[in-house]
This record gives C-alpha cells, structure tokens and sequence, in this order.
C-alpha cells in the first residue's frame, strides 16, 4: 500500500488523512466524531488522490457499503484496494463537534444502523462498541411528511430546495455519484437546466435521487456537504424504502448482490418490462 | 446598457471551410451600429445562437473590411451546433469586440511573417487581410500555414488568392498522410517548414496561432532564425463566458485572457504558469 | 464617532416605516430549519441582530445564485430581446455581518472594472447597507487578518454597534447619512462615546486571530505557482465548491440559454466555481486545470494573490464560511498558517 486513507486530528475536530509514511501512521484516529465517508477519495474522478499511489482505507459497516458499491458498478476493483475495517456504534453528526455522542449529537444515519460490522473488510480493528439509538430518525420523519397534505408537503420542499444553488456538492462529495458526466452536466440535449431555480432545483434533487435509488448506501455526505443544509437524507432514504418494499434491496457491503437498477428478476413488480 | 445583451446581426453567408469547420459572415441590423462598428485585428466576441448559448471566437474577418464581421468555428458542443444550424438571413448575437489585439500600427514598416495551423489561421487571417489591405505600409508578407489533411485547410479560395499574389510568399503544409494526389504544397509539420522556409528575422514580427503543440515546437525554431520573443506574437483562446472580466474563467495565473489578452507575445507567454 | 442612536423601539419602528413606504428589507433570520438566512422581514421580531453568520452571504442580494440576463423571442429568422431592468427599488439591509458587507465592496472592484456590470451596480445604488457589530466569532474566522474586524465599516453604510436597549449608529457614507435623515425622528443623539468604546472593546474581546496578516502570504502565492504544496494541502478536496457558494467573495459565474417551447427563453448568469472539473473544461476535452490541486490553487490565488495584485485588495474577508462548510475537513486558516510559514523560513533564508 502507498497510501492510507484515514481520519486524524485536525485542527477542528476530526479530518481525512492521508498517510503516505508509516511513521505517521500513529496520527491516524477513529472514534464517535469519524463520520466522514472516505469511500469518494478512491473514486477515479479524484485524480489528485490516485496519483499517491496504491490505497488502503478505512472505512465502518456504512462505509463499506460504499466500497462494495464501487465494485459492484466496475468503478473499483476489490482486489486495488485494501480496506480496513472499524467497528461503530455510532458517530456524530458534525465531526467539528466537541461534544460526546448523544442521542442529540449522533447523525439521524445512525439510529436503527444494522451496518455496525464491516463484513467486507479485509482487517477489522476494535471491538464492538455499544449500538446507537434504535429506530431511523429519518423513517420517522419520512412518516411525519407523509402524513402532510400535499400542498403542505410541497411548501416543506419548495422552501428546502428553494435553497439550494446547484454547487452540486451533494454530488461531488457522494461515493456512488462517480459519473465521469453527469447527466446534470449534459447540454446535447440538456437533461436538467442548471440553473438554481425552483424548475432546476426540482429537476436535480429528483434525477438524483431516482439515480441513487436501490444504489444510495445512507452514508449522508451529501447532506453533510450541502451548503444550505438540505434534507438529502430523507430523499435518499424515502427511495431506499421504495427499493426496499418494491425489489426487497437494501443496502449491503456485499458487492455479489446487485443493486435493483443493475439487476432483473422475474417476480420484479414492473411486469411490462417483459 | 446591460452588458450582456447581444447586438442583433443577420447572418448573410457561409461558406463550410472543411467538413466541420464553417465561416459566418454577419451583418449587424441596427443600421447606426452596423455603419460605426470598428475592431482590431485579434480581438473576439461573444457570438450567440439564441437558445443554445454563446461562444467564444475571434473576429476572423479584417478590420478594413466594413459592414460585416465573420467568424469561423468548429463544430464540438451545444452552442457551435446551433450557429451551425443557422442560415443566411437568420438572426445570431454578437458581444464584443472584446480584449487587446495584434499591435499592427507598431509593425508598419516592418516584415510580418504568419505561421497558423488548422483553425489557428482564423484570427491570423483577419492580420493578414488588414496587413495586405494595406500593403504599401509593410514590407516581405510571409504565410505558412499547415494543416491535418489537405481536407482540414481552411480558407481555401483565400490561400489560392495569397498564393496567386507576387507580394505574397506563401507555403502550405499537411501532416504527413494528409496530402491527396494531386497536392502541390509542402508535406511535413508547421515547425519544420517554418525552419524550411526560414523568413528573416530583419525588421520582422512573427504572428503564430495554432495548436499548443504546434506553438510549442514553432517557438524555438523562431528564436533560432533570430526572432526576439518580444517581437512574436500568439493569441491564447480559453474557455470564456462573459469575455468582460468578471467570471473568472480564463485566468492563467495573474492573467485574464479577455483583458489582458487574448494576443501576447511570446515574452509574456513564458512569464505564464503552464495552466493552459 | 460621528453618530447618532437608536433604541430597539426606534429600530422596529425604522422598519415598519420602510416597509409601509415601500422599501424591502432583508436581514438575518430564521429558516424554517432554524438557521440563518438574509430573508425579507416585514418586522424587526424577524430579524437576528449580531448574532451568527447566515448560510450565504450577502453578495447573494447582489449577485443572486441565478439571474435574468435578458429573455429572447424567435419569429421567423427574427429575434427580438426584452432587457431585464438594470435600476432597481430602494433597499435596505439591516443586520448585515460585518465581514459580509466587505465583501460586496471587494467585490465592487471586479464588477466596475472597464466594463460597469449594471446588474450589480444597480442593486448597489438601490440598497443600504446597515452592518451590526459581530459577537460571534470562532475559530475558523480571521477578519482581523484581511483589515476587517467585528466593528469594521467597509462596505457599510452605517454600523450599528450594540449598547444598552439599543444600537450606536456610525454614520460610515452619504449614502447612510440620507437613510438617518430621511427617519430623523426614529434616531435619537449622539451617544457616549466611553459606552461605544466598551462595546467595541467588548466584541473585540482578546482573542488572537488564527491567522497573522497575510501580506506575506501574498508575496509567498505571487513566486510559487508550481510547489509540492498544492498536491499536499489539496487532497482532501472533493471539489464541490460549498467553500464558494457560502462565500462572500467568490463571485465565478456561468452563462446559459434556456429556451422554453421553441419561440422564446432567457439567457441567465447562475452562480459557478472554479473548484468544479468541468468549469475550464474546453469543449475540445482539454482542461487546463484537470487536477483538483490546481483548482483549489486557483480558488487561493485568486483571492489572495491575483485579486490583490489586479485590485489592490484581497478577495477574502475571513468569514470562515469556507472552513466551516468543507465537508473534507479543509481549513483556510490552516492553508494560510503553513503558507506564512513557508514565506517566512524563504524570507529568513533570503
């Protein structure tokens, strides 16, 4: 290995490392505050990483969802990459925080996480730490919208992505938004208009939802890497449970099993394809 | 005014220069604009299909010629595809003239000597026909021009003209492969011509635009026949939108091409970062 | 100081007579999802005076994310243009962060230069800019360190600093002078001074900025262009650009038609970065900066090397948006740490 990608100490809070020198490996940390995806730095777009060389990294049970993910899709060969695996109980929301994990400080990924153990790593490091809060936040929450009428529900989403700039940082911080061209970025014909108005930001946030459908691996970066802080979570998650329900995919660190969109099967419920 | 809104121009001809390559010639429609437009050789504008966008070209035509510009592109994206589809008497945009231009006026009495390769000859050209317009004011009038294939030159009535004229020496070349039987002109790359047909450097400037790479391997061989870097000149295209200097595009380093540029001598060029 | 006062009342009644007459103010106030926005308010309730950073900043009242440029018709061979309007209705900013209305100033520089950017410069002359003091300054911010300070006026038209059951207010331009004058009885006498100096001194604090004045780190960027340390500091970087979009200074913008149906559309400007791949990516497939390295050295220089060189001043107020927005863990305070570093070990091996 050339290269571990980690986390280390940085001068808020923890911060991706990357550790070309075995010296300085002693720097590299994990605890509650790694929450973090590192998964993106091995994607090929990221060229400036690659140039290091051979990589390691380190990733937890959600993480690793996104590795598998990566090779799944042809991005990644498993065997190009060696992943060491942390054992999680849960991780804060903003990796800046100075406060202890809590029910109020852990990110709304983590309550009900079944992904605590990462399966597919090569070495596993630590023991199992005490599970974080059971039930998904974001399934509530996704309930509670629901529950909305659809004028109210529509105010909810008008003012969020009202927000939104197209910085397309959802994108760019995501690991299984690895496209070389965005279907965003295309002009001939032009998919989505880029610019930031309520008919672009609609366009976007639900072209990339429908494209991470039964693909999103609940890392949340995207939401963490919005600018204006919008819920992408929910619109990741509310596809996931479509995935679920509909093809009975959720997501794993197990790059065998296909995701719904790359995958077909008999009893799959849109018969009309046949 | 909004300095983003075009001038409104017909196009009034075109003429497909090679299989992917078209020239627009455009005439403004308020007649008060189209009777005071003025430019200088090098410099470039925004041309607009509405609809599809703008791009970024320089004004291919000569500044002596009044009453119309023109342009010549490549066809590659949304906005090339869509001057494409336009036809002689349909509407484009144009901003512009924007950015410096070829220090014509300092060269006057001097030799100029042109080097261009493939499209690289379209801001040239305008130089070229400015400096013939008014020829009595320079001295050897030097072309080499060189492209892919016999196919891929552009200009083609131009270059029979400035072949067929005694105060014009031209040689043009094709990469090696692209010559068609019945070609009579050179065969070889631009540099290795140039080096050929050896142009003094007495009292000259050298104009050279094309390829990076062409430009790369022209420079030395003009420094060897003598030129000062001072004394060569280049335009630089870079990805642009607003062409004004605002939108922070075309930088290279301290530099904005649409300011600063797009025409630099090859003294300022080696002051740059290599980032373009 | 040359100045007046206001109490919170007088304020809230300042704003009800602006907006009975007609003027629009924005200022800092609460989302929906709690956090801070520049949003119109209708009363001084709405408003969060002093009291945090909004998510973006205030060019965006100047610059929006996206614009009109002018809309077009197709008939026939035919188009005709319909302008947008480049004057625009009287407006004043109330709670402007300090940092924030240095940045529109800074950015005055770009957008006047040969070529007058009427959009921008409309909205300019239509608003009033009233800053209020800041309190709320962490570690990821340096405004001291780029001539600004949680008091500092530039960009400003007055300045508002806090006191007991009210504001002094710093009458900074002519431009200020006619808002006090036009609400004469909303403002009431010169304040203590010794009461303004104890406030100043208050949100002054003793804190030691992150970061030391950043003159050499100019003269450090203008000699390095090509240094190892870009390839090093940069890897982090995801090249989303949330540092530019919560930026008040970064003002990279893209251009683009979008017609609707076949006869007619619009030409906006919308906001873009210079950290995304594809923004000097030529339509040939050549991209001058194809590496992220050499983007985020771009975004660097520009603000402080290639600006303070054009324009005589640097193009960051630190605001700390871009530290605390990163989601790879970047920190500008620290990039500008070890580049004075590396200035000063040149400077003492020189």
């Amino acid at each position: 290995m050339q290269v571990v990608i980690g986390w280390e100490e940085g001068p808020r809070g923890v911060r991706p490392a990357f550790v070309t020198d075995p010296a300085s490996a002693r720097g590299l940390v994990f605890d509650e505050r790694c929450t973090q995806n590192l998964v993106p730095y091995l994607s090929p777009r990221r060229t400036h990483v690659a140039r290091l060389g051979r990589p390691a990294v380190v990733v937890k049970g959600c993480d690793a969802r996104a590795v598998a993910g990566l090779v799944r899709e042809t991005q990644l060969k498993r065997e190009d990459v060696v992943v060491i695996g942390v054992r999680c109980g849960g991780v804060v929301a903003d990796p800046t925080s100075l406060e202890a994990l809590s029910p109020a400080t852990v990110s709304d990924r983590c309550p009900g996480c079944t992904a605590r153990e990462p399966h597919l790593a090569d070495h596993v490091v630590g023991e199992m730490p005490p599970p974080p809060p059971a039930g998904s936040r974001r399934d509530a929450r996704i309930a509670e919208l629901e529950k909305m009428e659809p004028a109210a529900r529509w105010a909810f989403w008008q003012e969020e992505l009202g927000r939104c700039v197209r910085c397309h940082a959802c994108r760019e911080a995501c690991p299984m938004c690895f496209c070389e061209r965005c279907v965003a970025d295309k002009t001939q014909p032009q998919w989505v208009e880029s610019s930031p108005h309520p008919r672009g930001n609609f366009a976007w946030h639900v072209t990339r939802a429908l494209h991470q459908a039964g693909r999103c691996i609940d890392c949340g970066e995207c939401e963490r890497a919005c600018p204006v802080d919008i819920p992408l979570g929910l619109l990741n998650r509310k596809l996931a449970q479509v995935a679920s329900e509909q093809f009975g995919h959720v997501p794993t660190d197990d790059p065998a099993v296909p995701s719904p969109v790359g995958a077909f099967k008999k009893d799959d419920p849109q018969e009309f394809i046949l | 005014m909004n300095l983003y809104e075009p001038y409104l121009a017909r196009v009034t001809d075109l003429v497909d220069e090679t299989p992917d390559t078209r020239t627009l010639r455009l005439a403004f429609q308020e007649p008060e604009l189209a009777r005071t437009f003025d430019f200088k050789a090098g410099q470039f504008g925004e041309y607009t299909a509405f609809g599809a966008g703008e791009c970024t070209f320089c004004i291919a035509s000569s500044p002596t010629r009044q009453g119309y510009i023109e342009c010549s592109f490549k066809t590659v994206g949304k906005a090339t595809t869509a001057l494409r589809s336009l036809n002689v008497g349909d509407t484009m945009g144009f901003r512009g003239p924007y950015g410096n231009h070829f220090p014509l006026g300092k060269m006057e009495g001097s030799s100029l000597v042109f080097i261009a390769g493939g499209i690289g000859l379209a801001p040239v050209r305008s130089v070229i026909w400015n400096a013939l317009d008014l020829r009595d004011r320079f001295r050897d009038v030097t072309i080499v021009y060189g492209a892919r294939s016999v196919s891929d030159l552009v200009y083609k009535r131009e270059l029979a003209e400035w072949a067929a004229r005694p105060d014009v020496t031209l040689r043009q070349t094709v990469d090696p492969g692209g010559e068609t039987p019945g070609w009579t002109g050179d065969v070889g790359l631009v540099p290795a011509i140039v080096e050929k047909a050896a142009p003094s450097a007495a009292d000259a400037y050298a104009i050279v635009c094309g390829p990076p790479v062409m430009i790369k391997y022209t420079l030395p061989v003009l420094t060897k026949l003598g030129f000062a870097a001072d004394r060569i000149y280049t335009t630089l295209e870079n990805r642009m939108k607003c062409g004004i200097g605002k939108c922070g595009r075309c930088n290279i380093g301290p530099v904005y091409v649409c300011k600063d540029g797009p025409v630099f001598t090859a003294e300022e060029m080696a002051k740059l970062p290599q980032e373009f | 100081m040359n100045g007046r006062t206001i109490t919170h009342a007088q304020l809230a009644a300042l704003v009800a007579d602006l907006v009975a007459a007609g003027t629009a103010v924005t200022a800092p106030a609460r989302a929906a999802d709690g956090r801070l926005d520049y949003r119109p308010v209708t009363r001084l309730e709405d408003a969060v005076l002093g009291d945090g950073l909004p998510r973006l900043s205030l060019k965006a009242l100047f610059l929006p994310p996206t614009e009109p440029l002018f809309a077009f018709r197709l008939s026939g061979s035919d188009v005709a243009i319909d302008s947008v309007p480049t004057s625009f209705p009287p407006h004043v900013v109330l709670g402007a962060v300090p940092c924030d209305a240095a940045g529109v100033q800074a950015l005055d520089k770009v957008m006047g230069w040969d070529y007058r950017d009427e959009l921008w410069f409309g909205r300019r002359e239509a608003t009033t800019i009233v800053s209020v003091g800041c309190s709320s300054r962490d570690e990821t911010c340096f405004c001291g360190a780029t001539g600004g300070g949680p008091t500092a006026t530039r960009g400003a038209d007055l300045l508002l600093v806090p006191l007991e059951g009210g504001f002094a207010v710093e009458i900074v331009t002519s431009k200020g002078e006619a808002l006090v004058t036009a609400h004469e009885e909303r403002f009431g006498p010169a304040p203590n001074e010794a009461d303004v100096a104890r406030s100043r001194a208050a949100l002054a604090g003793s804190r030691v900025e992150p970061v030391a004045p950043l003159a050499p780190v100019t003269t450090w960027l203008a000699e390095h262009f090509e240094d190892p340390l870009w390839a090093d500091v940069a890897l982090r970087c995801h090249g989303c650009g949330a540092c530019a979009s919560v930026c008040p200074t970064c003002h990279c913008f893209d251009i683009v038609d979008e017609p609707e149906g076949v006869t007619h559309g619009t030409r906006r400007r919308n906001w873009d970065t210079c950290q995304a791949g594809r923004f000097t990516l030529h339509a040939s497939g050549h991209n001058p900066r194809a590496d992220q390295h050499a983007r985020f050295r771009q975004r660097l220089m520009h603000k402080f090397s290639i600006y303070p060189a054009r324009f005589g001043e640097l193009l960051c107020t630190g605001c700390g948006r871009c530290s605390r927005a990163c989601p790879g863990g970047m920190d500008l305070p620290e990039v500008l740490r070890t580049i004075a570093e590396r200035a000063a070990t040149a400077g003492g091996a020189a």
